[in-house]
């Protein structure tokens, strides 16, 4: 479904990712692991189209995919109803009058004849029913981020790309937004450094090191088993414990709240 | 004197002459060597600047336009005037700001450098938002989106802009009084 061949990137010269190869296929679930700044939103960018690579090709579907190639309507209407990116900070992507519209406005691009139902199905499975006449911009940071999600899965997408999806959700809506990933049976990507939630998001893992390459591709049990390459990413820590007499320290995260 | 100081000075006294020059031959020979100190990026930086006032310029010069045919005198020469003036200015400001570091320049008064560093921070915080905004729109846009959409998503993001602006001042204000500013 996805390929990146020898992509790298560079913003005001310097490296965001170097050299980065991998394919995804149909239903995969696929964890982006990478310590803060090693590339993860920027693989993200390049995968839906926004951002065109300096070297390399992107493929989706076996069709090269750029800004540049997106200029014809067809080609970008066919990507965009297949592919939707969740914006780590979701207020980026809200600007519609209320959560209703919000949800409509992929539908009613693709001129659907079911608008109504899917804005309705949507709004009741992300729990924003009463909220639906509501002002967007006025909604909690939870909800927004369930109003994004809900506004592009409305659309009907093949491919679902998450950036940090759970940085800003409260304990309680990390373990809805677990389960809720976990039903979704189309090809699911998610970017995150919380090592301890990776593994319910996805069973294979994607690894960028702090020299944006990648240094982990396969499964993810591989990859928190793998001492080297954990202290390579940068996503573990050590430092001194105290068990009343004793004292000792070992490599760990503190990232499950 | 400190270059950053030295440089400062010579700025802020080229401001000055350019302000009160009213000849258009002295601000175009100002313009040529401006550009010729810009070196290769002349012309890039050029076109930076035209773009960063063209609006100003062109608001400017029509109501100008319509003062001078109502009352039936001449405007090209004022005209020119005015926007070589612009033009100087804001290619000699672009040309400080890459060479000299401002906090540099301005380290002899903490209330200047907290100004700096507040305006800077806002700035390339809100420069990374407004790319999201931008990126955000084509990513939902199945079909090329219409002005609605297009006003739609810069009233969203003046919105989250002025919201967010509040809150990092406050934010911002807070931290550099922590580290003792505001004692000069």
């Amino acid at each position: 479904m996805i390929k990146l061949a020898g992509v790298s990137h560079r913003y005001n010269g310097s490296a965001a990712l170097v050299d980065v190869s991998l394919e995804v296929a149909a239903g995969e679930k696929v964890v982006l692991l990478g310590a803060n700044g090693t590339g993860k939103s920027t693989l993200l960018k390049i995968l839906d189209g926004l951002i065109r690579p300096d070297r390399g090709l992107y493929t989706y579907k076996g069709e090269a995919i750029d800004p540049r190639r997106l200029r014809d309507p067809r080609l970008n209407r066919r990507f965009r109803a297949e592919v939707a990116l969740l914006f780590q900070n979701p207020d980026a992507m809200l600007f519609n009058p209320t959560v209703y519209d919000e949800i409509a406005f992929g539908p009613r691009q693709l001129g659907l004849p079911d608008v109504d139902d899917r804005v309705r199905r949507w709004a009741e499975r992300m729990r924003l029913t009463p909220q639906l006449e509501r002002l967007p911009f006025s909604l909690s940071g939870g909800e927004k981020q369930k109003l994004a999600l809900a506004a592009l899965l409305a659309v009907g997408p093949r491919l679902l790309l998450l950036d940090e999806p759970a940085a800003a959700l409260d304990p309680r809506s990390t373990g809805w937004l677990i389960d809720f990933l976990a039903e979704l049976s189309i090809t699911v990507i998610t970017t995150t450094h919380n090592l301890s939630l990776a593994p319910e998001l996805g069973s294979r893992a994607l690894v960028l090191g702090e020299d944006h390459r990648l240094i982990h591709d396969g499964p993810i049990e591989d990859f928190l088993a793998d001492q080297e390459k954990l202290l390579a990413a940068n996503l573990v820590h050590s430092h001194r414990h105290r068990h009343g007499e004793l004292e000792h320290r070992h490599f760990h995260t503190h990232d499950w709240e | 004197m400190k270059r950053e100081h030295a440089l400062l000075v010579l700025y802020l006294a080229a401001v000055i002459v350019t302000t009160v020059v009213h000849d258009p031959l002295s601000l175009g020979a100002g313009l040529v060597g401006l550009l010729l100190l810009a070196g290769r990026k002349a012309a890039r930086l050029l076109a930076r600047c035209l773009r960063v006032i063209l609006v100003f310029n062109l608001a400017v010069s029509l109501g100008y336009l319509v003062l001078a045919h109502v009352h039936g005198f001449s405007p090209w020469e004022t005209l020119l005037l005015i926007n070589l003036r612009v033009l100087v200015l804001t290619l000699m400001s672009f040309l400080f700001i890459a060479r000299v570091n401002l906090f540099r320049a301005l380290d002899f008064s903490p209330t200047l450098t907290w100004l700096l560093g507040l305006a800077y921070s806002q700035a390339l915080g809100f420069q990374r938002v407004h790319a999201d905004f931008r990126l955000a729109l084509s990513s939902r846009s199945i079909v090329r989106p219409g002005l609605r959409d297009r006003y739609r998503s810069s009233a969203a993001a003046a919105a989250w802009f002025m919201d967010k602006a509040l809150a990092t001042a406050r934010e911002s204000a807070h931290a550099l009084r922590a580290r003792g500013f505001f004692g000069d």
